[in-house]
């Protein structure tokens, strides 16, 4: 029907394409030995088919001498077909590094036996580039991870895509690891046999850069996890303090329990109240001497001006003098008190409150008989025997034997 | 034990009685100290008379002295302190989240981080939003700014974190701040409400990573 649309190369293409598919169905079996076998059997491929299948390059041979192989796209295929892509992807690249060291191990034999040296030293050669690529690939990824690692994935600026991209490198590491552990060494020693210099690159230069690879691997892998349980802490806190705040701003009066009233009061709320240890000067101690006076030297002197000195004196002068002048007078009254006495007629003795009645002096009756006791205290002894000075006493009270000076009488002890 | 082992550590002691919280950014070298058992159990012992002993964070990112024994007077210093605790929940974590989003970083502050107020101040000042959260932080009775200029502001935040702990200034006159573990006690306290009350605050995620070690 379409025919007459079709453009004659796409029919061509359909033709063949359906034509070529058709003999992967047809030669399932042998393919699958080859997918899992590495050589795809030739028994019961006839001449015409073989033929078929390595034009639609769905086998080829990687020399003259080695067998039949699958194509890598046709792995690939089969790979994801059968849902181990995953891992199968991966590993194909140590799965084919490995294959193509075990044919050139062999091919590296055959050429030993014939005795064919040259041929021996090309396979060496591509022998070794085969287990330096191999290396190579592992070293480059790892080289990758650390860098991504070292970086904590600085390469993406939201902490979600952060999460993502370790979780992606933590695969590649478990895929990593995976295609180390194809790397069987018992296999390769077998293969490898007693050659000396096959022994060197296979085993124990291989084995030991292969260790470091599990190492690195392994230490990329311990890092990685601690690095997203680190991203998912973030997270965490992230979280947690924009929900608590949203709900703290929804309920203004929220009150959480009296964790202090609790039997069992939560650790993280008992903080003791603060306690200042406080220390003073103390002179008490000999040896501290020395100290404390250079500290005392170093006190900085105050900074506040020094108050003029001038300025304070005669306020202080006049109370003084003030003070002097009423005590002088005080003194001066009771000294005429003692000469009144001296001069009068009469022998019978004055009271010193009448006499300052009398008088009309204005001090206080007490401070009166305090200085008349003074005056004559003050008198040198001689003098103090002319006069007579009695003293009105009372008890202060009945329960009180405390004696209280009423008055004091003065007369001439003649 | 005896007493001589604690003579080294005589101005460890008395911060942890002025009742500082002693994180590895506030004093790396005492922090290692306390991590040794038998230091904590000497100084313990020493606080024995003082109804105090040392304790530590669940994560054991801080440390500081707790009552010994909770007698009343205890519990009354604790009930207030809660209560201290819970009004300044918000103006924190609040402060918290703005930092995060002002700064641009991808997580919430972590002890060692360095903060800049000039840099909080320079990028808010022409993002009128962020300026008015910073208002109505700082005004908040726990930060308590009277200004109504951005500088004096922020400085204000700065000054009343550095107070409470959250924030360390290694040379007072850079304005360059540290933030300190306490942040991850507040944290602490934060997630351990959550629990306690059973609040619908989520942080999914803290998953089981770490098992796989």
């Amino acid at each position: 029907m379409n025919d007459a649309e079709t453009p004659g190369l796409e029919s061509r293409l359909i033709t063949t394409g359906v034509e070529r598919l058709a003999l992967l169905g047809r030669h399932a079996e042998a393919l699958m030995q080859g997918y899992t076998n590495d050589q795809v059997p030739l028994e019961g491929l006839s001449h015409t088919a073989l033929r078929k299948l390595l034009s639609a390059r769905i086998v080829w041979r990687p020399d003259e001498q080695g067998g039949l192989k699958l194509t890598p796209k046709v792995r690939e295929l089969i790979a994801e077909m059968v849902a181990d892509e995953a891992r199968r992807h991966v590993n194909a690249d140590v799965a084919e590094a490995l294959e193509l060291i075990r044919s050139l191990i062999q091919s590296y034999r055959d050429s030993s036996s014939r005795g064919d040296y040259w041929q021996q030293e090309q396979q060496l050669l591509r022998l070794r580039q085969a287990v330096d690529d191999m290396n190579g690939r592992f070293a480059d990824a790892i080289d990758s991870l650390w860098q991504r690692l070292n970086s904590d994935f600085g390469f993406v600026s939201q902490l979600n895509d952060k999460v993502r991209e370790n979780d992606r490198a933590q695969k590649q590491v478990i895929r990593l690891l995976d295609g180390l552990a194809l790397i069987d060494f018992d296999e390769l020693i077998e293969l490898v046999g007693s050659d000396g210099t096959l022994r060197k690159v296979l085993i124990s230069q291989l084995q030991q850069q292969i260790s470091q690879h599990y190492t690195s691997l392994r230490e990329v892998q311990h890092r990685l996890i601690e690095l997203m349980a680190r991203f998912r802490r973030m997270q965490a806190r992230s979280r947690l303090v924009s929900g608590m705040a949203a709900f703290l701003r929804e309920h203004p009066g929220f009150t959480p329990g009296n964790y202090a009233r609790r039997s069992e009061v939560p650790a993280l709320f008992n903080h003791a109240a603060p306690l200042t240890a406080a220390g003073a000067v103390a002179l008490d101690r000999a040896q501290d001497m020395p100290t404390i006076s250079a500290l005392l030297q170093n006190v900085p002197t105050p900074s506040r001006a020094a108050q003029s000195v001038t300025a304070a004196r005669p306020a202080e002068h006049v109370e003084d003098t003030l003070i002097a002048a009423r005590q002088q007078a005080l003194k001066d009254d009771v000294e005429t008190f003692y000469l009144n006495v001296v001069d009068r007629a009469e022998q019978t003795p004055i009271s010193a409150l009448d006499y300052l009645n009398q008088s009309e002096l204005q001090w206080p009756p007490e401070i009166w008989l305090f200085q008349v006791i003074a005056e004559h205290q003050g008198l040198p002894h001689s003098e103090q025997r002319a006069f007579h000075l009695h003293q009105q006493e009372e008890r202060a009270s009945a329960y009180n034997d405390v004696k209280l000076i009423r008055d004091v009488s003065l007369g001439l002890a003649v | 034990m005896s007493d001589m082992s604690l003579l080294p550590h005589g101005p460890l002691l008395e911060r942890l009685l002025a009742g500082e919280f002693i994180c590895a950014v506030s004093d790396e070298s005492a922090f290692k100290r306390l991590q040794d058992d038998a230091t904590r159990e000497a100084i313990d012992s020493y606080l024995r008379p003082l109804n105090r002993r040392v304790a530590s964070s669940q994560e054991e990112c801080v440390y500081f002295l707790a009552w010994r024994q909770l007698d009343d007077s205890a519990r009354d210093q604790l009930a207030r302190q809660l209560g201290d605790t819970v009004n300044s929940l918000l103006p924190l974590l609040e402060w918290l989240q703005l930092v995060q989003e002002t700064l641009g970083r991808d997580s919430v502050l972590s002890p060692g981080d360095v903060l800049k107020p000039g840099e909080l101040q320079a990028k808010s000042e022409d993002n009128p939003s962020l300026r008015e959260r910073i208002e109505r932080l700082a005004t908040d009775s726990f930060f308590g700014s009277q200004s109504d200029q951005l500088d004096a502001q922020v400085k204000q935040v700065f000054k009343r974190l550095r107070e409470h702990g959250y924030l360390l200034q290694p040379h007072g006159d850079r304005q360059v701040f540290l933030v300190t573990g306490k942040v991850d006690y507040l944290l602490e306290l934060v997630r351990f409400i959550r629990d306690e009350e059973h609040l619908p605050v989520d942080d999914e995620g803290e998953d089981t990573q770490e098992a796989l070690l």
